[in-house]
């Protein structure tokens, strides 16, 4: 009889060499406080200067978005004092964002899909980290000044679990145009979730805001954890309080950080040492360039297109490369259909892979390896079980499938001519068998298949062998 | 006096210890540097070779202190340089020390530093003005041959009319800011103080264009070449100190024995300049200022409990009175729901301070003020209440508001004090300003300190 509201505020990194306000490096895991210099450590004097790069991945992020993207967008201040901000306020995007009133689709789990609303995309900066050691805290200030871009989408998800696929869906975004990692247990993506329920169709409850959640499955057990909080507080006739919980992952609940009394004033107003950014003909021109095919449009254009089922087009479309890698196979192989590829890619590569401790970005297997490999099956040339010890081949020698197929002559066995005297010496080898089985005794088949297959080295085709097999008994 | 100006002070390596036997005595009594470093030999290379200059201490200097006068940043060195100072040590001019301000550029006395005490060298009881106090005190004791200011609300030009010396407040965005602490950002730029009218030029044109480290910065539009013809002057200007009073209607007749047509103008915006400035500087300085709090830059109490306690200690032994109430006064004005109250109105009537020049500049080539309605005053001056004191500025902030370029030029004495005029012109016609206080010059020369002189460098 409730109703949840979640509306979410996603931060990600954003892929720049640089920060955003300075030439200074953006890398994870270095020396701490190496990567720093007089502007991101916010010396007297110091100016910020727009790294254009950033500016065009908020852009883009915002196109794809279906954003209305800001013609002169500008840059504000946001005040408030925390130890790991170096100037005590933060250069952010609050009167005019770069993208406004955009919105994205995505998949639930019944395979229905749902859209939610995008109120804004902005661009700010990143503070520095505190390391907490002993009784002292210190600050490494080499994310401080990182790219950092903010989706907030309005309260249009219902439950944890649609949350968690919504996030999971942003993240294949942001991946698919190559803008972030999209990393929440790397931190390169992060996400405040607003939370309210109220009895249903009384519109929007009351707020609450939860911060700490650095994976999406957290994010969906702290709503559901609130949905619980917060009906048990109206249950009980009283009203849920505006304010900020964190969440305690040790625990799995939600904490109280602060509350609206205690709530922070920021006090906005125009970065006077930043001026209006317009974008001009040729820098939308690189927007519109830098524009993909989304996830959910490509899974569904991918079952159109090849026939997939939609757990095989989810595993196709999760990561780009593999789709890239998937389209590229099933053009490369004209004869076989997409089924045979997307079942190839799910089992036996994902399996070397696995074996292997590799990516398919970074594997011995290209698409056009994996296509002439389909072709030869396609063509009978090998049998699926061959073709499963020529994919190993592939992974341990990094050579073409018939380059292998030559140097270990495996070619299969396929014409009655080749295999009638093998299937004739293994008949007059074991006569007793043959006569068991003519006798009626159908197990005993399987030893003479197994027997030919043996004098083959497997290369006999199973389909001729079950085929003479039946011709000489009859 | 020009050219042998800069011929005599290109002596300064030469005749190092003829220069510090007069100046060292000089600056213990008129105290104007916070950091004093002359044993430095100057480059003999460059449009600026051999020149000897000072920089107000909240400009950045490698390897100097940055202490803005402040006790938060007193054992704070910079390890970087300002753009514009790195131009001028390029050009061949040398840093030889940082003078003193009001802290963090908020006075006009240079009282309000918490470092040291700056005297006006025309009269040690009395104050330098400010907030460039130490800068101004300098050029005028002959200490160096130019010196740079921050001018945010005419704290440039104050002080050089106290002095008796040019002050230059280039056009915003002509001078990068980059390595100029800031204080109110929308409405700062660094200026030049010098006896030198044809050195503050120089060094103006050494200093200026587009910097890469500031977005705000750019090459200045070459300016319509034009004689200057028309000067508009405000119409019943009263009000101001006596002895201020006749150096103004002395000048209003130099210029139009000098040939000038003298246009009476009514500026109505005027009255509303102080208040919408005090609202656009303390917003601005509130945020710029936050990043004083002990944790990475300013003092560090002995003991807090956690980090809120450590900024409030930090900040409330830092930080002077002034410096507190204007960053409560941005604070306040800039809180959630009253912006349009105070902020959005400053900058409402900043727009309509500029459209009311731009109206006076269709008609005249200047608009020329008094600097400031009094000559300087004794030290701890009770006459004027702080408010008084804050309505003074108000024909120093209009340039500020406006963006646009001024000159304070010294336009002779009264009672043995030097009295300041400014000249006001469009953006980027600092060519205007410079030619007009030139022509003037050839009737009321810029005066010379009792007490000062170059003769070392003979």
């Amino acid at each position: 009889m409730y109703q949840t509201f979640v509306g979410l505020e996603i931060h990600i990194h954003l892929n720049t060499a640089t920060k955003v306000f300075c030439g200074c490096k953006a890398h994870f895991g270095d020396e701490p406080n190496t990567n720093v210099c007089p502007v991101c450590m916010g010396y007297p004097g110091v100016l910020p200067v727009l790294n254009q790069h950033a500016l065009e991945l908020a852009y883009t992020v915002s196109l794809a978005l279906g954003c209305q993207l800001s013609h002169r967008t500008l840059f504000d201040r946001k005040n408030y004092f925390y130890p790991d901000m170096p100037k005590n306020y933060q250069i952010t995007q609050f009167h005019e964002p770069v993208g406004q009133n955009g919105s994205i689709e995505f998949a639930l789990a019944d395979g229905t899909t749902k859209k939610v609303r995008i109120h804004d995309v902005h661009l700010e900066e990143d503070a520095g980290k505190m390391i907490h050691a002993g009784d002292m805290t210190l600050v490494d200030y080499n994310r401080a000044g990182y790219s950092l871009l903010e989706v907030v989408t309005e309260p249009d998800l219902a439950s944890g679990e649609e949350t968690e696929a919504f996030l999971q869906a942003f993240q294949r975004v942001v991946r698919y145009l190559g803008v972030s990692d999209g990393n929440m247990e790397e931190g390169s993506m992060k996400c405040d979730t607003n939370v309210s329920i109220n009895k249903a169709g009384a519109g929007l409850g009351t707020k609450v805001e939860i911060k700490n959640l650095n994976s999406s499955r957290f994010v969906k057990k702290a709503i559901e954890h609130e949905q619980k909080r917060q009906a048990a507080v109206l249950e009980a006739g009283n009203k849920v309080s505006q304010e900020t919980r964190l969440w305690n992952e040790n625990r799995d609940v939600t904490e109280t950080m602060r509350t609206k009394e205690g709530g922070l004033d920021y006090r906005y107003f125009p970065e006077p040492d930043l001026p209006p950014f317009v974008p001009d003909a040729s820098f939308l021109k690189r927007i519109q360039d830098a524009q993909v095919e989304l996830p959910l449009a490509r899974k569904q254009r991918l079952v159109r297109e090849f026939g997939l089922s939609r757990e095989q087009a989810d595993f196709v479309t999760d990561a780009r490369f593999t789709a890239d890698f998937f389209e590229q196979a099933v053009r490369a192989s004209a004869a076989s259909g997409g089924s045979a590829m997307a079942n190839w890619l799910m089992g036996d590569v994902q399996k070397e892979l696995n074996h292997f401790n590799l990516t398919l970005e970074a594997c011995p297997l290209t698409a056009g390896r994996l296509a002439s490999l389909q072709s030869l099956l396609d063509a009978g040339r090998i049998h699926t079980k061959i073709a499963k010890q020529l994919l190993v081949s592939i992974f341990e020698e990094d050579k073409d499938p018939e380059t292998l197929l030559q140097e270990k002559g495996l070619e299969s066995i396929a014409t009655e001519q080749q295999l009638a005297p093998i299937v004739e010496s293994v008949f007059s080898a074991h006569p007793n068998v043959v006569a068991a089985v003519k006798a009626g005794d159908a197990r005993q088949k399987g030893f003479l298949v197994g027997q030919v297959m043996k004098a083959t080295g497997g290369r006999a085709a199973p389909d001729l062998v079950n085929a003479l097999l039946a011709k000489f008994l009859a | 006096m020009d050219p042998t100006f800069e011929t005599r002070w290109s002596q300064f390596s030469a005749k190092k210890q003829a220069y510090l036997a007069y100046a060292r005595p000089m600056e213990q009594k008129v105290g104007s540097f916070l950091t004093y470093r002359p044993d430095v030999e100057a480059p003999q290379a460059g449009a600026l070779q051999g020149l000897p200059f000072a920089v107000k201490d909240n400009i950045a200097v490698k390897n100097f202190p940055l202490t803005c006068g402040s006790r938060m940043l007193e054992t704070l060195v910079s390890p970087y340089t300002a753009t514009a100072v790195a131009r001028l040590q390029a050009a061949g001019a040398v840093v030889i020390g940082k003078t003193n301000l009001d802290e963090f550029g908020m006075g006009s006395s240079t009282d309000l530093s918490a470092l040291g005490k700056t005297n006006n060298p025309w009269d040690f009881s009395r104050v330098a003005g400010g907030s460039s106090g130490g800068s101004a005190a300098a050029a005028a004791a002959g200490l160096v041959s130019f010196a740079l200011g921050t001018d945010t609300g005419g704290s440039v030009r104050q002080p050089a009319s106290f002095c008796g010396v040019y002050g230059l407040k280039p056009t915003y965005g002509t001078v990068s800011r980059y390595g100029m602490t800031a204080y109110a950002s929308s409405l700062e730029v660094m200026g030049i103080a010098s006896k030198s009218l044809a050195l503050t030029e120089k060094v103006y044109g050494v200093m200026k264009g587009r910097d890469p480290h500031d977005q705000t910065s750019l090459d200045p539009a070459p300016g319509v070449a034009r004689a200057v013809k028309t000067i508009a002057v405000l119409d019943g200007l009263t009000d101001l100190e006596p002895a201020v009073q006749r150096a103004y209607e002395a000048t209003l007749d130099h210029l139009k024995a000098l040939g000038y047509r003298l246009l009476p103008v009514h500026l109505g915006t005027l009255d509303y300049a102080v208040p919408a400035y005090y609202t656009i500087a303390t917003a601005e300085a509130s945020a710029n200022l936050a990043r004083f709090n002990g944790i990475r830059y300013g003092l560090r109490p002995e003991y807090a409990e956690n980090p809120e306690d450590l900024i409030r200690k930090s900040r409330t032994a830092g930080f002077g009175d002034e410096v507190k109430i204007r960053i409560m006064l941005g604070t306040y004005v800039l809180r959630s729901g009253f912006q349009d109250q105070y902020y959005t109105k400053a900058q409402k009537v900043r727009t309509a301070i500029r459209n009311d020049l731009q109206k006076v500049f269709d008609q005249a080539d200047l608009l020329m003020t008094p600097t400031f309605p009094t000559r300087a005053f004794v030290h701890g001056d009770r006459s004027m209440t702080p408010y008084q004191q804050k309505l003074a500025d108000k024909f120093t902030v209009t340039a500020n508001l406006a963006g646009i370029p001024a000159l304070s030029f010294p336009a002779g004495l009264e009672e043995g004090l030097p009295v300041g005029m400014q000249f006001m012109a469009p953006a980027f016609e600092e060519g205007r300003l410079f030619e007009a206080a030139a022509k003037f010059a050839t009737r009321v020369a810029a005066p010379d300190c009792p007490g000062t002189s170059l003769d070392w460098s003979k």
